[in-house]
């Protein structure tokens, strides 16, 4: 048991472990890059940034603002942010439209030139460390025409109080708020395979005659040593995969344990192959 | 004379719990990292074993194998412990608030205090009425009972709740004398309304939510945003995230309809009372309740910890050591070892590009080096000779903050790869993840 920490030292109290608890516990156990997430949607940290107004967890709109801040109110008015402390918070999305095409500005699905809101986590890093508790020039502009543009000053909340995300940052439930529902669902509809430590893709993995891997998808129901490695690729409709029925009411015994790269056997009780 | 107390810290700040019906929880364990590129090691670790009916706890040390489930085949919850630290006044360190610092200040166990509060708003996140707030809180206790968070909802059937959990303030002892409050989270159950025509609906493990009151039951979101630009702006990102139906199939303005499902997932924040008589010390911390990890032996790329470390400290650092950098490059490594690659590079990440912003759809490595051994086997090297002038390669291969919306050739293909970030977009380390491989690959 750790018998001293300085009460200024916050980084060893952000990654201490109690007494007792796992590895699992801590926070470097949790995926951050939530979209949305599998813990917690840690996007939601990032909303009341900026006193008076809160911001829609995964992008640049007002979503609310103080009403105790009349200057502030047009803002409620379909606006997002567009620049701090003239730092853009959008970039544009540039690439191919054809095969070895050249790089252009890439469309949305209106039409118009791709921007996308960056992450609140790296583009405001600097802000937050720089800028905690002091006012930061914010620009705004309208989501419908006419294009109004709006500044203001705006105050940078402290993200802590001591090594605790600060009360008024976010409130009970909102961690977890934009997550799936249920949070089965993640696991059986997302397409992303890359949150292996709590969602594993590919399992028992070997090398085949050709050079290439072979294996199956962590979601098929026939995995034993004998099952043929044939990766079933995701589809909800087949019916070789865990489907979301399986997982509403039975994934505690649908989902097995990948350790030191060993799939758990089929667990009794579990999904019929 | 009596010292004073100046401050009281519940640590960890943030902590972790994790889904399963068992009541036996998940003991103690340590994940030793080796010195090749094999996975880590899950070996015992001194485990804290509650008497739930009384708080009474014991240190023991589990045997090998850990046991992930129980032996009914039920997953062993993740319940964390809460320690509460304390700061004499004049004094530079935190120390573990224990039975000894309460008999010194003529205190008992009593004179702490403990509340908590967890809420679960997935319903309220998307149809916006408060009435769908699920909120369990305890009245504040100091006893050793284990205190239910009981879910509540003005929209559920009458008398109807959800477990969201428990609290419990172990009781200190000689061997255990830290003061300390444990969270076990609920089973990872999926509720929802009644069923409109059986008795039963056979996919939840109750019906507590009233469709009548509620609209959870008959939310809908458009699959296609832009046919709903003021309701999509608003969504969760991705959107239709929920268990449903699609209404009007194969139409513009097809849509997804709630089944009226949600889960016992919550967060919240405990919080510690220190009762001095003439005035009180405070102290809190959050909690979480998420899904087991299913690959225990495995830690993700970028993690909440970066996300809180860049946050205290900023996007830079002065220096890094190999091992701080090491330690990047093994979690991707974990990552790919249990990811198809090939497939991400052919369909997943791919296709989602040309969705997403209509760029043309075609792999994003060659193929023939996308395999997922192929791969496993670069990570390995690079892991095995950073010293050896790999990590400088590795550190200009990374992709910047900036620049996860360029999705050309070259763009794609930067580290981390086949991955999105929270934007949306490819991922990108933290700034500060970037900046340490940066300082180390310069140092070595």
């Amino acid at each position: 048991m750790n018998d001293k920490i300085e009460a200024k030292n916050l980084s060893a109290q952000l990654q201490f472990r109690a007494l007792g608890n796992p590895p699992s516990t801590l926070p470097n156990s949790a995926i951050s890059n939530c979209c949305p997430g599998l813990e917690m949607d840690f996007r939601n940290a990032w909303k009341r940034i900026f006193v008076g107004i809160e911001l829609h967890e995964s992008s640049n709109f007002v979503v609310k603002v103080d009403p105790s801040a009349p200057e502030l109110h047009e803002l409620a008015n379909n606006y997002q942010l567009m620049k701090v402390q003239g730092v853009p918070v959008m970039a544009t999305a540039t690439g191919p439209l054809i095969p070895d095409g050249p790089n252009v500005p890439l469309p949305d699905s209106d039409g118009d030139d791709a921007l996308i809101p960056l992450e609140w986590s790296n583009v405001l890093a600097g802000v937050i460390y720089n800028s905690a508790g002091k006012l930061v020039e914010c620009e705004f502009q309208s989501m419908d025409p006419p294009v109004r543009n709006l500044a203001f000053n705006l105050r940078v909340r402290n993200f802590f109080e001591n090594a605790v995300i600060a009360r008024d940052l976010l409130k009970p439930g909102e961690l977890t708020q934009s997550l799936c529902s249920p949070w089965q669902n993640d696991y059986r509809e997302c397409g992303c395979f890359y949150w292996a430590a709590s969602r594993p893709d590919y399992v028992n993995v070997e090398l085949s005659e050709d050079g290439n891997s072979i294996g199956h998808n962590w979601m098929q129901r026939d995995r034993t040593p004998e099952t043929a490695k044939v990766y079933v690729s995701d589809d909800f409709l087949d019916e070789r995969l865990l489907s979301y029925n399986d997982l509403f009411n039975g994934w505690e015994k649908a989902l097995r344990f990948v350790i030191g790269n060993e799939d758990e056997p089929p667990i009794d009780g579990g999904p019929k192959k | 004379m009596r010292r004073k107390i100046a401050e009281i810290r519940l640590l960890p700040p943030l902590a972790i719990a994790r889904l399963g019906s068992s009541p036996y929880p998940l003991v103690n364990y340590e994940l030793k990292t080796p010195n090749d590129t094999g996975p880590r090691r899950i070996v015992p670790a001194p485990t804290i074993r509650v008497t739930r009916t009384t708080g009474h706890a014991e240190l023991k040390t589990p045997k090998l194998p850990i046991e992930f489930r129980d032996p009914a085949g039920r997953i062993r919850p993740v319940a964390p412990f809460l320690e509460l630290w304390m700061r004499f006044e004049g004094e530079q360190n935190l120390q573990p608030f224990t039975i000894d610092t309460l008999r010194s200040l003529r205190l008992s166990p009593a004179s702490i205090r403990w509340r908590g509060h967890v809420e679960n708003l997935k319903i309220l996140r998307r149809t916006g009425d408060e009435k769908d707030r699920i909120k369990a809180e305890t009245r504040p206790f100091s006893d050793h009972k284990v205190h239910e968070l009981r879910g509540k909802c003005p929209n559920f059937l009458k008398g109807k709740s959800v477990p969201l959990g428990s609290l419990q303030y172990i009781v200190p002892s000689a061997e255990l004398s830290g003061i300390r409050l444990r969270f076990t989270p609920a089973g990872g159950h999926v509720y929802g309304p009644p069923p409109s025509k059986a008795d039963k609906d056979p996919l939840i493990k109750a019906a507590v939510y009233d469709g009548q009151k509620g609209s959870w039951k008959r939310y809908s979101e458009p699959t296609d945003t832009s046919q709903a630009p003021n309701q999509g702006r608003f969504l969760t990102s991705p959107p239709l995230i929920f268990a449903g139906e699609t209404l009007d199939a194969g139409q513009p303005k097809q849509r997804l309809r709630s089944w009226g499902y949600f889960d016992d997932e919550c967060d919240g924040i405990v919080e510690a009372e220190l009762r001095l008589g003439s005035h009180s010390l405070f102290a809190f911390a959050r909690i979480v309740a998420g899904p087991p990890t299913f690959a225990p032996d495995s830690l993700p790329i970028r993690s909440v910890a970066d996300e809180l470390e860049q946050a205290m400290f900023g996007p830079n650092v002065d220096k890094a050591t190999l091992l701080e950098a090491a330690e990047i490059v093994r979690c991707a490594l974990e990552t790919v070892r249990l990811m198809n690659t090939a497939e991400m590079n052919q369909e997943g990440m791919a296709r989602a590009d040309t969705d997403i912003v209509k760029r043309a759809l075609e792999p994003i490595f060659e193929p023939s080096v996308a395999d997922s051994v192929a791969i496993r086997a670069r990570h390995e090297r690079i892991l095995l000779a950073l010293e050896s002038g790999s990590l400088a390669w590795f550190a200009r291969m990374l992709r910047h903050y900036d620049e996860v919306a360029d999705f050309s050739t070259l763009g794609r293909r930067k580290m981390p790869g086949l991955m999105r970030g929270a934007d949306g977009m490819h991922m990108a380390l933290t700034r500060r993840q970037v900046s340490k491989i940066q300082k180390a690959a310069k140092s070595y």
